[in-house]
């Protein structure tokens, strides 16, 4: 046996406008005409001709480009990428082929000629239809723009994606509220919702710290994140996984493809990548560099763990340990079994840190119990 | 050995922080003890955690020869005394190997409770005082103020106090020069059996114990059979010598010399720090005065974080004690810690340094509980017993009384800030004994206050009451009956031990009351409520509850990158090992230290 082919491709673009207040990517602002962005498209379609000669995108079924911020780029930057992946690998008409965008710099032509060169979905980073808060993020837009980038984006794409941020300081779950409602108003067939996390050494960390901003404590917190579910759920929109909420037939493949524990390639400075190989072991990489390499037992922890992301979770899995720990999680109502599956329930989701901990980190350290898991 | 005419032997006493050390520095360095080379700052305070606190925790004795203007050469023992009211007994053996004391009062702060305390010990061993007022080079120093709380407070004559400034060196040869004409000789008989003080004494892995001996009569010399008298063990001399700070063995010592002793013991115990060395056969009769056994104050459970690490802590518990037979422990069970040791100590600060050392040296994570003192617990049945634990607090209806340690406490404080001692004191339960002014500017009050309220964070209290100007010395005075109980904590509805502790009946409630909101806020939120209780004897005094976390999810996953969000999870697992798990509550350690914490 081979290591199993790649089935998903990502490319990664670090470059923005600005960085926003709360983010520790892997990403920088550049000027719009910084000669760089041209260098690193043009260092990214070698690898991706090299990729494409060594065979490794015979078998994808996914592309995202995620950044940063890919409309950044320009509109020939990265009509040019684009343009060099469709002709550097046979993709199905029905494959997915994500571009993240901003409002900010998301114009017609640039709609038009993604849509020309096969794109099928748009992601716009909203996250906020209150200006203030949109601020307090450090956004380069306002809800206005992004009404408008909708709008744009509309006339070709059917299907969008918008992300929404909760839990922003100032921001109270009336003003929560009316973001889901403008966002579902606005016609996309896909939802993302994230709890805003302070991460160290970004301004929103200093913010907070210096008492400047304070963040909503963790019951509005919850209270948000259900208001969340609740309202999509009644508006037609399925939640398939923690934070990703679609309309039917329209779940992001790609992201799916992630919790499933599908080897994906990454291509770019900040691209994460997954190989797993013929003895159930698996690769970690991030930008092109091997960064971890998993044992088979850890790979079938880590895919558990993944499953449990999703509301379709994991079939009961042969392993005694693993099974304990999920009757464990069902014993504290973290997760339920429902038809030979364990599935995350929504506290499960709301302590996703202890649902994922408790699979993760009583399972990865126990070698010896080779016992093979199913696991979706 | 030396005429003793030609001997100088003193030490340096001081508050902590007036600049014992650097001046001890300063004497090394003029007296090319020690290279430029070598000259690490504080050179006696070799421990590392003793050159960080600035605080000198074991003695040492170092001789530098000194070439007089009298143009004769001197030989001086310096004797460094530990500077903290934990150690006060080894600094009054210290001062029994002296003639005299340099008495260092920094001329920004003045006279301190320290200074007070260290002064009328080196009195009290008839020592000859020369004060020194140090810092003169600081823009806040205040000569004449500090003058005159040395001569009003302290009854010494201030006139020829030098003036120096150990850091520039200002002022240090003048104190040499008055070292060689204040400070009387040593006078002993060299015909007379030996007897000697140990006034320190530690342990090498090599050669066995080592003690730091003083010479009073007679001499000591390789080969000699010696007793110790108190532990009544006899040895023979290995080998004699002098630190110059290095060890650096000679033939003899003699009338009014100090040095270090080998004999090849192994075991601390047998060699006590003020205990006399004479002669095996024809020794003295009488030991020298002072020895008494030095008893532990403060007790406080010590337990590994992680069960394994249970041998570990022993071996370096028996390891330590090597160096410090202040030092005694036992094992003990807890059942929310598992296996641990009851630990005794001399007090907060050798309790915090104890520790310190412990997960330093060792790497070890260890838990320790709020301290207690010993009580003595009196049964209706006439038994009476000694405890050391809440845990070992008998049920009250066994009980006919209790009674506990009581100290004298002296705290030094600028006029105004009288009131506020008075507050805090008697809410301590402390009883007013005198007030006295030292000057205008300084007071001193005694009062008789338990241990146990000491303890709890009083001295903090103190300095954070004053704006930092109080200063605290302590000495045992008495047993006292007391109402005292046993409160309890219950997480979750279950006594948790190691959360228990003795307060007062008339402190039961707001103590109770103040530590279940304490532990509200230090306990976090749990996959389950966790209501905490506080209780005596069953009834529940206050009750508070830590509600259930609603959320706790990491934000996106971005890109894939689930290699960090991993390590995100496994970092998180890694703080929570610093909890400890009762029951299926998180505990995080401050939760056991409190008690020490209840702001009034």
């Amino acid at each position: 046996m081979t290591a199993s082919t790649y089935k998903a491709l990502y490319l990664h673009l670090p470059f923005c406008v600005r960085r926003c207040a709360y983010c520790d990517f892997d990403t920088e602002a550049v000027a719009s005409d910084d000669p760089q962005m041209s260098v690193y498209v043009e260092q990214l379609i070698l690898e991706l001709r090299q990729a494409s000669r060594n065979g490794q995108l015979s078998d994808i079924s996914t592309i995202y480009i995620g950044g940063g911020t890919p409309s950044y780029l320009g509109h020939k930057l990265l009509i040019s990428l684009v343009y060099a992946i469709s002709t550097s690998l046979q993709l199905h008409p029905d494959s997915e082929f994500t571009v993240e965008a901003n409002p900010e710099s998301l114009a017609e032509p640039m709609v038009k000629d993604l849509y020309a060169l096969g794109v099928n979905r748009l992601s716009l980073g909203v996250q906020s239809f209150n200006d203030q808060e949109l601020q307090i993020l450090g956004r380069s837009h306002t809800a206005q723009r992004a009404k408008d980038a909708i709008t744009i984006a509309a006339n070709r794409f059917e299907n969008l994606s918008l992300d929404l941020i909760c839990a922003i300081p100032g921001q109270s779950l009336a003003s929560w509220q009316e973001s889901l409602q403008r966002a579902v108003s606005c016609g996309p067939t896909h939802i993302s919702v994230y709890p805003l996390t302070v991460e160290e050494g970004t301004p929103l960390a200093s913010a907070v710290l210096s008492g400047q901003l304070v963040v909503p404590d963790e019951d509005i917190q919850a209270e948000m994140m259900l208001a969340a579910a609740d309202y999509l759920t009644s508006q037609g929109f399925a939640r398939y996984e923690v934070a990703s909420y679609a309309q039917p037939g329209c779940q992001c493949q790609h992201n799916i493809a992630y919790w499933t524990g599908q080897s994906y390639l990454g291509l770019g400075r900040g691209a994460a990548g997954m190989l797993n190989l013929a003895d159930g072991s698996r690769q970690r990489f991030l930008g092109g560099q091997l960064v971890e390499q998993l044992s088979a037992r850890e790979a079938i922890a880590e895919d558990l763990m993944l499953g449990m992301r999703m509301s379709a979770g994991v079939a009961a899995p042969a392993d005694k340990q693993a099974l304990q720990v999920l009757d464990s999680l069902v014993a504290d109502g973290l997760a339920r079994l429902n038809a030979g599956r364990y599935q995350p329930t929504e506290s499960g989701w709301l302590l996703g840190n202890e649902l994922f901990s408790r699979i993760w980190n009583t399972l990865r350290n126990n070698a010896g119990n080779r016992g093979c898991c199913d696991i979706l | 050995m030396t005429d003793p005419t030609h001997i100088r032997n003193f030490s340096i006493i001081a508050h902590i922080d007036h600049g014992k050390s650097t001046l001890a520095d300063r004497v090394l360095e003029l007296t090319h003890t020690i290279s430029d080379r070598d000259m690490v700052e504080q050179v006696l305070d070799s421990m590392d955690i003793e050159r960080e606190r600035g605080i000198t925790i074991k003695s040492q004795a170092v001789r530098v020869m000194y070439d007089a203007a009298d143009s004769k050469c001197y030989q001086f023992n310096l004797i460094d005394t530990p500077g903290h009211v934990d150690f006060t007994y080894e600094v009054s053996r210290s001062l029994a190997a002296c003639e005299g004391a340099v008495l260092v009062v920094d001329s920004t702060q003045g006279v301190e409770a320290q200074t007070v305390a260290n002064a009328l010990m080196a009195m009290n061993a008839n020592l000859e005082i020369i004060p020194l007022i140090n810092k003169i080079d600081l823009p806040a120093a205040d000569v004449e103020r500090v003058r005159t709380e040395i001569e009003e407070g302290l009854a010494i004559p201030a006139d020829e106090a030098i003036l120096a400034s150990a850091k520039t060196g200002v002022g240090v040869q003048e104190l040499l020069e008055a070292i060689v004409q204040r400070i009387p000789a040593p006078s002993g008989q060299p015909e007379a059996p030996l007897s000697a003080l140990i006034f320190d004494s530690y342990f090498d892995a090599y050669r066995g114990v080592v003690a730091l001996i003083r010479i009073v009569d007679g001499q000591i010399e390789p080969g000699m059979r010696i007793r110790f008298m108190a532990t009544d063990i006899t040895a023979q001399v290995e080998e004699v010598g002098v630190r110059r700070p290095a060890n650096t063995p000679v033939e003899a010592l003699g009338v009014g010399e100090v040095g270090y002793l080998i004999t090849g013991l192994k075991d601390p115990t047998d060699v006590k720090v003020g205990d006399t060395v004479t002669l095996a056969k024809g020794g003295v009769a009488q030991p020298l005065p002072g020895y008494r056994e030095v008893k532990p104050m403060v007790f406080t459970g010590i337990f590994p974080l992680d069960g394994d690490q249970y041998e570990p802590l022993r071996d370096a518990l028996d390891k330590m004690a090597l160096n410090d037979p202040a030092l005694v422990y036992e094992p003990e069970t807890s059942h929310a810690l598992g296996f641990g040791f009851r630990v005794g100590f001399l007090g907060l600060l050798h309790m915090e340094v104890v520790k310190e050392r412990l997960e330093r040296e060792f790497s070890l994570d260890l838990l320790a509980t709020a301290p207690s003192v010993e009580y003595h617990v009196y049964l209706t049945n006439g038994e009476q017993l000694s405890i050391h634990s809440p845990q070992e607090m008998p049920d009250a209806s066994a009980i006919e009384r209790i009674e506990e340690p009581y100290l004298t406490a002296t705290v030094l404080i600028p006029p105004d800030y009288v009131g506020a001692v008075m507050e805090l004191s008697v809410a301590r339960r402390g009883s007013f004994q005198t007030m006295q002014y030292l000057s205008t500017t300084t007071v001193e009050m005694k009062w008789q206050i338990p241990l146990a309220e000491l303890i709890m964070d009083y001295f903090d209290q103190l300095k954070s009451r004053t704006k930092g100007y109080a200063s605290l010395d302590y000495e045992f005075s008495e047993y006292q009956p007391a109402k005292l109980v046993k409160l309890d904590i219950l997480l979750s509805g279950k006594p948790v031990d190691a959360l228990s502790f003795i307060v007062h009946s008339d402190k039961a409630y707001q103590m109770g009351n103040t530590l279940a909101i304490k532990l509200k806020e230090i306990i976090p939120r749990q996959l389950f409520e966790v209501p905490i209780q506080a209780a005596v004897g069953g009834r529940v005094l206050a009750r508070t509850t830590v509600k259930a976390r609603r959320k706790d999810v990491l934000a996106k996953c971005y890109g894939g990158d689930i290699t960090r969000k991993r390590k995100l999870l496994e970092k998180q697992k890694a703080g929570k090992k610093r909890m400890k798990s009762i029951g299926n509550v998180e505990v995080p350690q401050e939760a056991f230290m409190a008690i020490l914490k209840v702001d009034e």
